[in-house]
């Protein structure tokens, strides 16, 4: 089979696999950035394991809620209770989330001794993460939250852009700094959580990170680094099912894995000197 | 002064939480008033400014911030630079142009208006060449006069610089502080300088302020500063000489009669 053959053949069987990856792709790109820039890089690798946490809380018989309701609840409950941690100066940043990290991932192992044996397998699939089985009606919910992340992105792109860039005067110019940060911090908990219950957490945390720092590797526009980002998020996903389906190798590493080539061959384009340099002034 | 003062603190109490930072601090500062905030690291300096700027609430007493028609005060807050160390590559002009971001209001954008507000402010500081220069690249005092630009780009009535000198050379402390004297002069703002360091205040502010956590003083320069006085606040021996037309606060010895 040429690749055109093989890319036609994975568009056709696995339709939600392709345009799931590709729409978990651009969302985390793209908030990624973000992220990025506010220094809350472990924040996607927490927040997966909280949402992998609430999925596995509702693995328990007396826990009667869909497995996304229980994600996404979980995340935005945490994120609800760290955003003024995050924000505060009494306790580093990442001490805050190395505490959510391991009481996630604790938990959510004592909480599978206590599921049937077969749906803590179901648990660890979820983990890997099982792009090629993406069902329509979490396709669909994961569009709806990237529809609505995106757009309070556009509109309030200003306050968000103040708040983080500098907290300090943007309070003082009569911003409420804290509930900008609490509605930054609640639309990531949502793309992350969805986007951990449809594809996994090491892709989702892979691309909340690796096409973001390969963007500000190549650029220094913040148009364009979005830019980039975003068509990061758009290809790794192709690419990567491709590699993943002409090497017989799970998908989720390959995709994270193509991004993560990309990243390097920017590194390397740096280290060329072809990237744009800082000017003296 | 008779007019009324566009901020005014009387018998504030602030506080974080159980810590009490500063009590009974009563205070005026009026339209074209030119005042600097002095006091030891970690006297309050900040505390009081984040008061003045509405941030902190006082515990007890009252804040007033308003125009003589009642309308809320306008601030053009320039934070310590060192405080902003951006990730992502903004230009001058979008740092200034933050400093629109409230008169644009929600759902709003940026539009020609703006634009040309923002290069009026840039050339106010004599940084409309490096517009398109990336914040983070430029030098500390490149970088104050963005952040100072960005303050004026909101129009304000109060202009608050937090250190604005601290940590550059002598030839960019004397030019940050000759720009803030021409804004005070020539455009007539109501200025707040806070800084710790003493002679950079002293020699171009009208009235004075001195912070410590159980003192505190307002007045006209010469009035507030005497070696008895910043000797009592600073716990050293402070002298003060005028050495051609110019104030020099010394540690080491006391201008009071021996």
């Amino acid at each position: 089979m040429n690749p055109v053959e093989v890319l036609e053949t994975i568009f056709r069987e696995f339709p939600y696999a392709v345009y799931g990856s590709m729409l978990v792709g651009i969302a985390c790109a793209f908030l990624g950035v973000h992220i990025v820039a506010k220094r809350v890089v472990f924040l996607g690798a927490v927040l997966t394991q909280v949402s992998v946490l609430g999925l596995t809380i509702t693995f328990l018989p007396f826990v009667a809620i869909p497995h996304t309701v229980g994600a996404l609840a979980a995340t935005l409950v945490t994120v609800i209770i760290i955003s003024r941690l995050l924000t505060g100066k009494k306790i580093p940043r990442d001490a805050v989330l190395g505490v959510v990290f391991v009481t996630s991932v604790t938990a959510r192992l004592l909480i599978m001794q206590k599921t049937p044996r077969v749906e803590v397998a179901e648990v660890e699939n979820l983990l890997r993460g099982d792009i090629l089985f993406v069902t329509p009606e979490l396709f669909f919910l994961m569009l709806a939250g990237f529809a609505v992340a995106l757009a309070v992105h556009l509109l309030f792109f200003k306050e968000f852009t103040f708040v983080t860039f500098d907290a300090d005067t943007a309070a003082a110019q009569g911003y409420r700094a804290g509930v900008w940060e609490l509605v930054f911090y609640l639309i990531a908990g949502m793309v992350i959580s969805l986007a951990t219950h449809m594809v996994g957490d090491l892709f989702v945390f892979g691309f909340l990170v690796v096409p973001a720092v390969t963007a500000m590797l190549l650029s220094r526009s913040v148009k364009w680094i979005f830019l980039i980002s975003v068509f990061i998020g758009v290809v790794a996903p192709i690419i990567g099912l491709y590699t993943a389906f002409l090497l017989d190798v799970p998908a989720s590493p390959a995709i994270v894995g193509v991004a993560s080539v990309g990243l390097g061959a920017a590194w390397l384009w740096g280290l060329a000197g072809l990237t744009p340099r800082r000017q003296p002034h | 002064m008779t007019s009324q003062p566009l901020i005014r603190l009387e018998h504030a109490t602030l506080a974080y939480g159980r810590n009490t930072v500063l009590r009974d601090i009563t205070l005026s500062i009026h339209r074209g008033d030119y005042v600097g905030l002095v006091g030891p690291n970690g006297a309050g300096k900040t505390t009081l400014l984040r008061a003045i700027l509405g941030t902190l609430l006082p515990r007890t007493g009252s804040r007033t911030a308003q125009r003589s028609d009642g309308t809320p005060l306008r601030f053009g807050y320039v934070p310590q630079r060192d405080s902003i160390e951006s990730v992502l590559p903004y230009t001058a002009s979008d740092v200034v142009m933050m400093g629109r971001y409230r008169q644009i209001g929600f759902l709003h954008f940026p539009g020609k208006k703006e634009r040309e507000m923002v290069l009026h402010a840039l050339r106010q500081v004599g940084m409309d060449a490096l517009a398109g220069k990336v914040f983070r690249d430029l030098s500390g005092g490149q970088k104050q006069r963005v952040l100072i630009a960005r303050a004026l780009a909101s129009e304000p009535d109060v202009l608050i610089l937090d250190e604005p000198t601290n940590g550059m050379d002598l030839a960019s402390r004397a030019a940050i502080l000759g720009l803030i004297d021409a804004l005070h002069k020539q455009e007539g703002l109501t200025i707040l300088m806070v800084s710790h360091l003493m002679d950079d205040v002293v020699n171009h502010v009208e009235r004075l302020a001195i912070v410590e956590r159980d003192f505190f003083q307002i007045g006209d320069v010469a009035e507030i500063l005497t070696g008895s006085q910043l000797s009592a606040l600073y716990g050293v021996p402070v002298k003060v000489d005028h050495v051609g037309g110019h104030v020099v606060v010394t540690v080491g010895g006391s201008d009071e009669p021996r």
